[in-house]
Formats: structure tokens, sequence, C-alpha cells
């Protein structure tokens, strides 16, 4: 079976890590922002596991295992800081929370 | 166990137990006492045992190698390293034991006595030290503990200084110690004292740099002219150390450290040792008539008894004519290292009897150190008044004390090598007994001449002991039974060295010795009466001030060269410092990255999203690296 | 067109289309909604590259844990009601210069990012067994996953001190 070539998944990664830096760029709730970073770490797994395919090693999908496993703590402890400031400034939105300047 | 093992015990002994008291006992002055006169003792024991059993070894261990060059540490025990061991045992027993009475009051003892035991294990470094690149770590170290321990009463400004001096004036003279070892390892590739003896007796040339080099540090640690300054002022110091370390052990290192190098010694050099030791001899001497302060005489008297050592190894060696079988060969002695390692042995002993005498005395005093406030302690410390007698009477050289051998054994050498130093040791002999007389007279006979003296007492047990045993030996020090008979001939290396006058000579030495000795005591006994003001200073004041003006010559003369000279230098080196480092190179580059950091700052908007955009920014630079958009 | 490159379309159109749906969603749920539907098309994609296993895993770790996680905070923070004016706001100019940016970045990517593509057929799809995977974990990637256990372990303990309550500590402001 030969579904695509290698740039074609290459491609698609790319695509989907900048819709989601467009979304880390562009949208201001601070949830959907951590959304899209950890889509654009999927995009990058994307490419791991294309490459680990079309090479026929192993390493690339190795390294998926661990990029999930950071992204589980990533978002744990991030999802953790997200509710505390909440707590603090009743508010999520990016540009409300500009206290590192004041 | 082997004596080599009983000899890195002895070694390790001291710092195991300096150690323990800087780690543990360092609030307990009497657990540290205890731990470091326990460590002397079985130093002293250890070194007796040592000496006794006749086995000498020698051995030797790599510990670090750089490249080619490999540095060792190892042992090396002959005849002259046992009679140093020996001394440095015997004296620091006494010293520590003495300390225990004399210290008992003060509330840093532990830090006293740990730093007796950092001596202690320095000092025994130099001695069992068989090349020259171990021997001067320890020497370095003896220096660190001498500073340690002038610098006692560190709330006293003059003690601080005083140990400051110390240290820098040994900088000076081991600067050149150092140069000379280099010299000698680029040389020879070798500075283990055997290997040296080796080459130097297979006829290898050596320049006359190399010895006198080596000799700087002599200088320095012996304090001999122009470095003898530190000496006196090292007197701040508690009066056990000045006796240990002031007296009768570091500063007879340079002594000995000359006399493990006496291979390389070559005939100009011995020349400048020679008028070194015997200026200093005179000098100090001189010096040491004007005192007041009890403890500054035998600073001074200490200094020229140093320069008799240096003097009389100066004076090098003799060679005699043997008829064997018919045939005849020359044999060398040298007897300038035996006469000198002789007198540093008697030394040793009555300088450090003095030296404690004279801490009973300032103990019993309530601290008074003025001669002249004292006066008819005879009476009150009866037994501190007869061992300093005897230490009196064997320094200015009487019949039948362990300095008249001594001094004798170099006068005499002096007579068949040079007249002239003959004749100025001999002036020196007689401004040592005219010092010494006078100083014992204004401290002992007479009326107390103040509060203090008239309330004066004998310490216990601990002052005293140790005073009567150095007496003892200031006795027997000099016989050569006690050498041969009661060491059953341990140090024969070095005593069959010491030259005997025979002849005409030993009378015209014997005589000699004699009359210094009567006229300069007998002079003292009539100048001197019990007064609170120098008689000298009353009846000649102008040889009084001059010989003040002499003392103070050398300290003026550093003072304008540090003023006016390296103060100067110092500060025109920092004011190129200041415009060079300090205003282009350190500034300039604060200025930049001050600049940097405004401008980082006007980014910083405290805007999370904002960041992301840099970010961006950033990605875009690169990716236009990456693919060639933009280029360098 | 094989039935397997058609279902790489599909499945690449849709992750496309859902990731773009994250993006865009004003409501937080949706876009979370949105979010799983795209990881299930990128699981999908890579069950085309013989990664079951990984596929699996994506499914089961992000859709199933971690995107309820952020659900649940959503549900819990509640946030449609805030309605504060915004503050600071980015320009206008800014947004569409990054966006710009970013298009044209992918833009010149497919342009010169062209690779020589290995014959997927002519290799073997190594990462289909889970023994690969076990024998490389346990021997040449032994240390990252001891450092990685270590890291949850952090991280664990990281959420629990940020999740507690200090009392008193909101007075420090």
């Amino acid at each position: 079976m030969m579904p695509a070539s290698l740039n074609a998944y290459i491609f698609i990664s790319v695509a989907l890590f900048a819709i989601g830096l467009l979304g880390v760029l562009l949208r201001r709730n601070t949830l959907i922002v951590f959304m899209c970073l950890e889509m654009m770490l999927v995009a990058s797994t994307l490419a791991l596991v294309a490459f680990s395919r079309f090479n026929g090693t192993m390493d690339g999908n190795v390294f998926v295992f661990f990029i999930l496993t950071v992204a589980a703590a990533e978002v744990a402890v991030g999802l953790a800081i997200i509710v505390a400031l909440f707590r603090r400034r009743q508010t999520i939105q990016l540009d409300q929370l500009n206290t590192l300047k004041n | 166990m082997t004596m080599l093992a009983t000899a890195v015990i002895l070694l390790l002994l001291p710092l195991i137990s300096a150690a323990i008291i800087a780690l543990f006992l360092r609030r307990s002055g009497a657990a540290a006492s205890a731990v470091a006169t326990l460590t002397a003792a079985a130093i002293a024991v250890g070194s007796l045992i040592l000496a006794l059993q006749r086995e000498r070894f020698e051995v030797a261990h790599e510990w670090l190698r750089l490249g080619s060059f490999a540095l060792s540490i190892g042992l090396k025990f002959d005849d002259l390293a046992a009679l140093m061991l020996t001394i440095v045992g015997v004296v620091g027993l006494c010293v520590h034991v003495f300390s225990l009475g004399y210290m008992h009051d003060d509330a840093f003892r532990a830090r006293y006595f740990g730093g007796l035991a950092i001596f202690m294990f320095s000092m025994l470094g130099i001695v069992f030290a068989d090349n020259l690149f171990m021997m001067f770590i320890f020497w370095e170290l003896v220096g660190f503990s001498s500073w340690l321990l002038i610098n006692h009463y560190m709330n006293r400004t003059s003690a601080a200084d005083a140990a400051k001096k110390a240290f820098i004036a040994n900088r000076v003279g081991d600067f050149g110690f150092l140069l000379g070892i280099v010299w000698c390892y680029a040389q020879f590739g070798t500075t283990q004292f055997t290997e040296l003896a080796k080459l130097a007796d297979g006829g290898a040339v050596i320049a006359t740099g190399l010895p006198l080099l080596l000799f700087c540090g002599a200088v320095g640690k012996s304090a001999q002219l122009p470095l003898h300054v530190w000496l006196p002022d090292a007197m701040e110091g508690p009066t056990p150390v000045s006796a240990l370390i002031h007296a009768a052990t570091m500063v007879a290192a340079g002594i000995y450290m000359l006399c493990r190098i006496h291979v390389l010694m070559v005939p100009d050099a011995l020349t400048v040792i020679m008028w070194t030791g015997t200026a200093t001899a005179l000098y100090a001497a001189l010096c040491a008539i004007t005192q007041s302060d009890i403890k500054k005489v035998l600073a001074y008297s200490t200094l020229s008894q140093l320069g008799f050592m240096v003097a009389a190894f100066g004076l090098g060696s003799i060679s005699e004519n043997h008829v064997e079988n018919g045939s005849s060969h020359v044999h060398v002695y040298a007897v300038g290292l035996g006469a000198a390692m002789f007198h540093l042995t008697t030394h040793a002993f009555f300088k450090a009897l003095m030296f404690l005498g004279s801490g009973s005395v300032i103990h019993g005093c309530h601290h008074e150190q003025d001669i002249f406030k004292m006066g008819g302690l005879s009476k009150k410390m009866p037994l501190t008044f007869i061992t300093f007698t005897i230490g009196v009477l064997a320094i200015i050289g009487l019949p039948g004390l362990a300095g008249f051998f001594s001094k004798d054994a170099i006068l005499f050498l002096a007579l068949i090598k040079n007249k002239t130093v003959f004749a100025v040791l001999a002036i020196t002999a007689i401004l040592t007994s005219f010092y010494m007389v006078r100083m014992w007279k204004l401290v002992f006979l007479g009326a107390p001449r103040s509060t203090a003296a008239e309330h004066a007492h004998e310490g216990g047990l601990t002052l005293t002991a140790p005073l009567v045993t150095l007496a003892i030996l200031s006795v027997v020090g000099g016989y050569s039974w006690f050498y041969t008979k009661i060491f059953g001939g341990a140090f024969d290396d070095v005593i069959d060295l010491v030259p005997q006058a025979h002849g005409s000579d030993h009378i015209i030495v014997l005589v000699t010795s004699l009359a210094v000795v009567l006229i300069g005591a007998v002079s003292a006994l009539v100048l001197y009466a019990s007064a609170p003001t120098d008689a000298l200073a009353r009846k000649i004041p102008a040889l009084f001030g001059a010989l003040l003006a002499l003392k103070g010559g050398f300290d003026r003369a550093y003072d304008y060269y540090v003023i006016k000279i390296q103060q100067r230098g110092a500060m025109l080196l920092n004011f190129f410092e200041q415009i060079f480092l300090a205003g282009l190179i350190i500034r300039g580059l604060a200025g930049v990255v001050g600049l940097c950091g405004l401008g980082a700052r006007a980014l910083h908007v405290g805007n999370a999203n904002v960041y992301a955009y840099w970010f961006l920014l950033g990605a875009v630079v690169l990716w236009s690296f990456a693919v060639g958009v933009l280029t360098f | 067109m094989t039935i397997g490159q058609i279902l790489f379309n599909l499945f690449a159109l849709f992750t496309l289309v859902m990731a773009a749906g994250v993006v865009l969603n004003k409501n937080a749920v949706n876009a979370a909604l949105c979010l799983l539907l795209c990881l299930v098309g990128v699981a999908g994609l890579f069950v085309g590259l013989n990664a079951y296993l990984l596929a699996f895993l994506l499914l089961l770790v992000y859709a199933g844990a971690i995107v309820a996680l952020f659900l649940f905070i959503v549900m819990l923070l509640d946030t449609r009601g805030d309605a504060r004016p915004t503050l600071n706001r980015l320009p206008l100019v800014a947004r569409i210069l990054a966006t710009g940016l970013v298009l044209g970045g992918v833009a010149s990517f497919i342009q010169r990012g062209r690779l020589v593509s290995p014959d997927m057929a002519g290799t073997i799809g190594v990462g289909a067994a889970l023994k690969p995977y076990a024998y490389q974990l346990f021997t040449t990637y032994l240390l990252p996953v001891q450092i990685l256990g270590f890291l949850l372990l952090i991280a664990m303990l990281g959420v629990i001190v940020l999740s507690k309550k200090f009392v008193g500590l909101e007075d420090i402001k």
C-alpha cells in the first residue's frame, strides 16, 4: 500500500503546525492558546512518524513516546497554572495578564 | 611495625590532631590542649625511637605527574634528619607542656593548640623531606603556621602587623628559593637530595647563582640580613610560640635546608653565605644592647646566633691529607655543616630554655615585658632564676655548658679558615655576653622596680618542668659523650663532622672565648645597676642613639622603599588599570550591555501575546538563514 | 487512486479542517471538541504509516486524557461571561502581518523543502509491532525513560503544589 509520499506527510505536518502557530498568535483565550500549542506538538510527532516510516528506523517512533509523555506532564502543569491564575485574577484572557510589566 | 611506618605515622599524627582540633574542638580549649600535647608527647617518643634505632632509610613515592615533570614525596631519614627530628620532638614537647600552663587562661586556647599541631606537622615535613619541592611545600606550611601563631592576639594591631610582616618578608626569600628550585630542576632534572649529591660528586658544574638562590630561602626563614626585620616583630606572638618557632626550630630550618643541599655549595656561594652570617651576627648583637623588652633582647640574640650558624656553614669544608699504606689521599670534611648543626642543637636547647624562662617571668609578672620594670626576681622565682641563669651561661659560652662547645667549634673553624671572620665573631661573642648579662642582671638582681615585679610568683609544674628539662639539656648538650653514649652514636654522621680544636689553635680559641665571656660579662655587671632607665643611655647617649639608629635603619629603609617607591609604582599601575582595564574594557562592555538592556526593556511590554510575536520574528529570521534569503 | 490514497487525502483534509476549527471557534468547549477530532485525524494518518501502536496511544493519551482534562477545565472556569473590555489590544496590522508571515513561511517551505521521498513499499514498517518499541526503550533510550519518569514525578508534585490553596497568601500582591 502506498498512500502518499513523504512530502505529502511533511506538508500536512507543516500545515498543522502553522495553524497551531496562528492560533497561538491570534487567540486571546489562554485555554485555546494552550490547545493550539498541543496541536503544534502533535504536528511534530506526525513528521517524526513519517520520517521513521520512510527510513525504516525506530528512532522517530520512540521519540513520539517521549513527546507524548512530556506533553502529558506539560498539560497537567499548564492547566494547574491556568486554574491558579484564574483563582487569583478571575480571568484567563491573555491581554489582561500583563503584570509582567507593571 | 617497621621504622618507615613509624616515620609516616609520626608525620601524619600532628596533621590528624590539627584536623580534630579544627573540626571538633574549637570551643573546648581543655580538650584541644590535651589532644595537642598528647600528640607532641607521641612525637617526642617516636622521634627518640626513630633516632635510637640505627635504621636509616629513604623512600620516594610519585605524587603527581605533569607531562615529563614528576613530583614525588618521600622520606629521607639519615643522621641529619634524626638529629633535627629529635630537637623538634623534644623542644616541641617542652613547649607544649609549657603552653598548658602559660595559655591556661586564654580564651582562644583551641586555636592556639591547633596552630601548634599544624606547625609540628609542617616542621616534621621539612625534616623528612627528601626533595626540594616537598621541602618547599612544608616550608610554606611552616610560614603559614608561623603567621597563624604570631597572629594569635589578633585584636592587637601590632600582632596583626607583625604576622603580615613575617609572612611578607618570608615571601621575598621564598621567591628566590622557588627560583632556585626551578633552576635546580631545569639543570639536573631532579631535586632529590640523594641524587643531587650523586650528581655533584660526579663533578656536575654548578653555577654560583643556584646555591645563592636557594640560600635566599634560608635568608628569609632564618632571618638573615637583610630580611631579618620580621623576627623581632614576631615576638608579638605568645611566648611559647617564640620559643618553639622563632628560636628553636622554624628559624633553624634555614640552616637545616642549607645542610641538606651542602653538596651544591660552590666556594663563591659559601663566601657570600659566610659574610651574610657574620654580618647578621654582629648587627643583631649590636641591636640587642639597646632593647628593653625581654623578648626583643632574646629575639636579637636569636638573630645573632643564627648568624653564627650561617657563618659556620659558610666557612665550609676542610680537607686533610691522610697517609694510609704509603699512599696519601685527600679527605674533605664538611666541618662547616657539623659546626652549624652542632650549634643549632645546643642553641635550640638553651634558647628555648631562655624563651620559656622569659615566658615564666612574663607570666609571673602579669604580662610585664619591660626589663626595666622587673628586678629582684631571683628571690620570687628561684627555679626560673636558676634555669634561666644556666641558659644565659650557656649562650655566653661559659666553659662546661653546651654553648661553650658549639661556639668554640665555630670559632676554631673561623680561626683556621678566615681570621677576619674570627675577629668579628669574637667581638660578637663579647657583645653576646654583654647584653645577656645586662638582661639577666636587670631582671633577676637588685630590687623590684614595679608592683608587678613585687608580686611575681613562680608558675605551676607545667611551667617549671620544661624549664628543668631544657636546663639539663643545655648543660649536657655540648658534651660528645651525650651523643655517643646516651644516643649510642645515633647522629655520628653529623657529630663526627664537628671540628675539634687541637694544639696551639686549641689554646688560642680557649683563651679567646674565656676572654670574651669575661670582658662582656664584667663590663655589663659594672655598667648596669638596678635602675629604671638604661645606664648606657644615661652615660654614653651618643653610642646608645647610634645603636638605636642602627636598629631602626632597616625598618626606615624598608618603609621608605614601600612608601616612596613601591606605593608609587602601585599607584601608577592602579591608574593604568583604572584607565585601560576598568575604563575601556570593563566599563565599555558594561556600557554596551546597558544600551542593549535599554533597547530590550522597550520591547518588554508585559503582554504575553507579544512575546509570541517576537518568537515568530525569530523563527522567520532563522528560516531566512536556512533558505538563504538572509546571508552574512 | 488507490484506497490508501483516498483515505490519506480524507484524513489529511479532516485533520486540517478540524485544526482550523480549533483556532477559529469562539467557544472553548467547541474548540476542545475540534481538537479531539483533529487528533483522531492524526491517528488515522498514523495508521496509514503502519504506526498502529502510536495511533492507539495518541487516542488514549491525547484524546482520552488530555482533551478530557481540557474540557474539564473549560467547564470549571466557565469563562463565557467574561466580557471585560480588552486592554492593550494588538493592532490589526500586527495580526495580519503575523498571519502573512506564517503563511509565507509555509509557502516557502512547500516550495523549497522538497525531500527525496524514499519508496514506502521498499522499506519495512518497523513501527507496527510492540516489541521493537520495548527493545529500544529499554536499551538505547533507557536513560531518557528514567529521566521522563522523574519529570512526571516532578510534574505531579508541581501540580499538587499549584492547586493547593495557601491560606494567607492572597494578601501578597
